[in-house]
């Protein structure tokens, strides 16, 4: 091809391309109108509420039953994701209706802050332990977990605090050389102390224990338990920042990576009633003794935040809706009717709860914690659309 | 037709003139493009991922991702270390829309890191093992009872087996062996600290007593495995990489049972990219995950599956995999590559044929001064201070211009390294421009030098950097060079060339001098010495 020709020919292409690009602007713009944010498709006269939540309620939100149970009452919910302690801390609130956080300490300190007038906790979930059956049957014969009358299985804290300061490895337990053949040290597997709350959560029942069955609430008894609760995370080595990273290792990489995980309740049995399959028999949902709370609850910033806040504590219709994602709503009748409907057995209510440290307490831990890693605090990005 | 796939079309011929213009870097395919830097296409629906090579084996699903799902991709390979560094620092931002390296846990160590992140997807997983001979395999017992970290050091301090295995300041697979190896022998149960560090450095130094062959990837480790399998009795690799190396003997895959660090493949997307390349790595990460595809992907890769509940058969042994914790500070990671670089591993003895012809003279020479004084302590960023020349090497500069200059040997010590890194620094200053080229005689020249210090020193990695930056004009030929080669012994096989492809380097026969020694080409072309050399370090 000449020079001439090729420059031709090289300016026909971009003639063309302008067109296309002209053409496929102008089409997208009059044709392909529904990707601008806040309008639901065939809904554009929804009032856009906009929240930010605990990542592990994004899937309830995301829901095409729930987004229309929302349009019902004119509103299009829409959703950003941050941890509970970011959202206490950093998040941006302007412009926010509500925030949804996963912890009531965190709550209580938005809600103080804000001076919001009502909060709503429409449903909840206790802190849980995925393991596996060999994994408790070892606990079991070490006396740290045993199995009620129920079925259910149960950590003693305070017993799997006493192995954890023992240094007690898997292969130490009578019949490790069998069932679980590991020279790694008996830990739970948590979230990144200083990102997430379900981290905090663990840490709230491990002090209350290690500082004889009290809550946390001075500097010296958070003096005198700080040493043990450090080493439950940093000898965990590296940690995710999100409580799905390592309840998804569990479920894909199995019992050589994550021997034992700790979860919310809701994140076991969503995935159970799910029924993709990845909840398998070898699986066991194990429950501490005591256990936290995890208080999914609404801080309204707005009238339209406060309307959400109501119709997820109201609605019965939502109730059922969050059963299904494996929260425990306020009427505990609707979740024990999702786990029957989907033939799965009904865990009994805890009994042995304790209630998290004040929100300055823990946040103190949390920073004494964080000290002892050596390099500061990843500071965690909000991802706008999950 | 939908008015989305319409605009998607128009959109696509405009990735395809942008892929043209990039025929010079990469190579243009339907579904997945690969290039370097800038000149990656951008356009709505291509994800521009900056990848380890790892994933490289990835491109043929990636191609059916194309055309069943309409999301393309362009990739740009660098090593681990190298690619998370830039992501933490900000100099990803713009370029690339995703990162998809082995693993994210280096990454989530370094500030800057979390940030510059949001999503992330696991894709598929393999182990970090051993593929050891059948044979020697058997005659230690391993087929039979899989051994420990710590049965495995003693065994190779024994002589009793030989490895290759990656450096760890290069390469994933590399470190994370360094993690599993160190963790193991620190025999704690928990996550490595400084302190066990210290502790266990007489142990590694054992366990790395075996290791005969180093690499800067892992798949230019296989390869050079493949070429000279009698060199090593096995390499340490991802299983992946294992199960489907076709060697003369059949490999056994010893899993050590005190622990392994798997790598999850996380497909990331970076926070700076465009809103409109959300949509497109959830397209991807979704039709990745789904079961058919994610059966495809052990069938094809033999790793194992990202997602629970694919059905794998028989592919992988039975038995737990159990997982090593993984350090949680930056300062613990690095403490252990250096401790590794610096006291662990065998030293290197490095030759560096230098052109310093007259088309050298001015930036050209300046660049290669500054890339010299670079690994001589003056880049003090984590990649350039693990690339700088280490305790215990011995350093051998050749410049050459119509003849090869005498060479200049520097030794650095063990320890204060302050006097060595000076003298280095000084020798770069003095370099100086003028005449023709005989890179072949400077060639020559570097091999005699290198098998004399190979037969005084043979417990270290020696190799040649050739850096020319024109064609051959005078002395002997390539011909002569290649002949000249042929008639060395076969203590020759263990020193490669690794080429600096610069100026006007004549691209094909440097590489195929670089082949014929069992080393690699690398691209200086767009004038970043630094960066060429600091990559050959991993190789060293």
């Amino acid at each position: 091809m000449n020079p001439a020709v090729k420059r031709v020919f090289g300016l026909g292409l971009a003639v063309l391309l302008v067109i296309g690009i002209v053409f496929a602007v102008f089409w997208g713009r009059f044709f392909g109108g529904n990707e601008s944010p806040g309008i639901v498709p065939g809904a554009s006269d929804l009032t856009v509420v906009s929240g930010v939540i605990g990542s592990e309620k994004k899937p309830f939100f995301d829901d095409p039953d729930v987004k229309a149970i929302f349009a019902e009452e004119g509103l299009s919910v829409e959703v950003v994701t941050a941890g509970s302690r970011q959202i206490a801390t950093s998040v941006d609130l302007t412009d926010v209706d509500f925030v949804f956080p996963s912890s009531s300490p965190a709550a209580e300190k938005i809600k103080r802050e804000t001076q919001a007038s009502t909060v709503y906790a429409p449903f909840y979930s206790p802190m849980a332990i995925a393991t596996f059956k060999p994994i408790v049957t070892l606990l079991e014969s070490a006396g740290i977990a045993s199995k009620d009358a129920s079925g259910t299985w149960h950590l003693d804290i305070k017993a799997y605090l006493a192995a954890v300061a023992a240094g007690t490895r898997w292969s130490d337990l009578p019949g490790a050389d069998v069932a679980y053949p590991s020279s790694r040290s008996v830990l739970i597997s948590s979230t990144d102390i200083r990102q997430s709350n379900s981290a905090a959560m663990y840490l709230s029942m491990a002090s209350y224990v290690a500082n004889d069955d009290t809550i946390v609430s001075s500097p010296a008894a958070q003096a005198s338990v700080i040493d043990q609760m450090a080493s439950l995370f940093l000898e965990q080595g590296f940690s995710a920042s999100s409580s799905d990273a390592p309840f998804e290792d569990y479920l894909s990489q199995g019992i050589g990576s994550k021997p034992m995980v700790m979860v919310y309740e809701a994140q076991f049995l969503g995935r159970a009633m799910s029924g993709d399959g990845a909840i398998t028999d070898d699986m066991v949902l194990m429950y501490p003794g005591p256990t936290v709370y995890s208080k999914h609850t609404v801080v309204p910033l707005t009238d339209a935040g406060k309307t959400v806040g109501q119709l997820l504590a109201t609605d019965p219709r939502l109730a059922k809706l969050a059963a299904l994602y494996g929260f425990r709503p306020a009427d505990v009748s609707v979740f024990n009717e999702q786990l029957k409907a989907h033939k799965l057995d009904v865990p009994p209510l805890p009994v042995d709860v304790v209630e998290p440290p004040s929100y300055e307490t823990l946040e103190s831990m949390i920073d004494e914690i964080s000290s002892r890693y050596d390099t500061p605090a990843p500071s965690t990005s909000t991802d706008p659309d999950q | 037709m939908s008015a989305s796939r319409l605009m998607r079309r128009n959109l696509g011929f405009v990735g395809a003139l942008t892929a043209v213009t990039l025929l010079l870097t990469g190579c243009v395919t339907a579904g997945v493009t690969e290039g370097t830097g800038e000149g990656l296409p951008n356009d709505d629906q291509t994800l521009r991922i900056l990848a380890g090579s790892e994933v490289k084996d990835m491109v043929p699903l990636l191609e059916r991702a194309a055309s069943e799902i309409g999301v393309k991709v362009a990739f740009e390979y660098v090593g681990t270390l190298e690619g998370t560094e830039l992501v933490a620092s900000g100099g990803a931002d713009g370029k690339y829309d995703a990162v998809w390296f082995p693993n994210n846990r280096y990454l989530s160590l370094l500030p800057g890191a979390s940030s510059a992140t949001t999503s992330s997807v696991k894709i598929m997983s393999s182990p970090v093992v051993l593929g050891l001979r059948e044979s020697v395999a058997k005659s230690l017992g391993w087929d039979a009872t899989a051994p420990t970290w710590v049965e495995l050091a003693a065994a190779a301090s024994e002589g009793k087996f030989t490895y290759g295995m990656t450096n760890p300041a290069a390469s994933n697979s590399g470190f994370s062996a360094l993690v599993a190896v160190a963790t193991a022998l620190s025999g704690t149960g928990s996550s490595l600290t400084n302190d066990d560090i210290t502790a266990v450095t007489p142990g590694m130094t054992s366990f790395f007593s075996g290791q005969k062959l180093t690499a800067g990837s892992s798949g230019f480790l296989a390869d050079t495995f493949l070429a000279n399998p009698d060199a090593v009795d096995g390499i340490i690799n991802y299983e992946s990489v294992l199960m489907g190396l076709d060697t003369p003997e059949p490999l056994t895959i010893i899993t050590p049972t005190d622990g392994v660090v798997t790598s999850d493949y996380p497909l990331t997307l970076l926070s700076s990219a465009d809103a409109s390349k959300k949509p497109l790595f959830t397209e991807l990460t979704d039709w990745l995950t789904e079961k058919k595809i994610q059966t495809e992907i052990v069938k094809q890769t033999n790793r194992r599956p990202g997602v629970p509940g694919v059905d794998t058969g028989s592919t992988f042994p039975d038995g737990i995999l159990f997982e090593t914790p993984f350090p949680n500070t930056l300062d613990v990671a690095n403490t252990l590559i250096s401790t590794y670089l610096e006291s662990v591993r065998s030293p290197a003895q490095t030759i560096f044929v230098l052109d310093t012809s007259g088309s050298m003279e001015g930036d050209r020479l300046a660049a290669l001064q500054q890339a010299l004084k670079n690994l001589a302590g003056a880049d003090e960023s984590t990649a350039g201070g693990f690339a700088a020349f280490r305790s215990r090497e011995r350093l051998t500069l050749i410049p050459f211009n119509a003849m090869p200059q005498p060479p200049t040997v520097i030794e650095v010590p063990d320890g204060d390294k302050t006097e060595a890194l000076s003298e280095i620094r000084g020798e770069a200053d003095a370099l100086y421009a003028d005449g023709g080229t005989a890179i072949y005689d400077a060639l020559t020249t570097a091999y005699e030098v290198a098998l004399d210090q190979q037969s005084e020193r043979p417990d270290t990695f020696v190799s040649i950097v050739l850096m020319t930056d024109g064609e051959n004009t005078d002395g002997a030929t390539e011909v002569d060079f290649e002949n000249f080669y042929r008639s060395l012994g076969a203590e020759k096989s263990n020193i490669a060339t690794f080429v600096v492809l610069f100026g006007n380097g004549d691209v094909e026969e440097l590489t195929r001098v670089a082949e014929l020694t069992g080393g690699k080409a690398f691209d200086a072309l767009n004038g970043d010495l630094t960066g060429a050399f600091q990559e050959i370090r991993g190789y060293q």
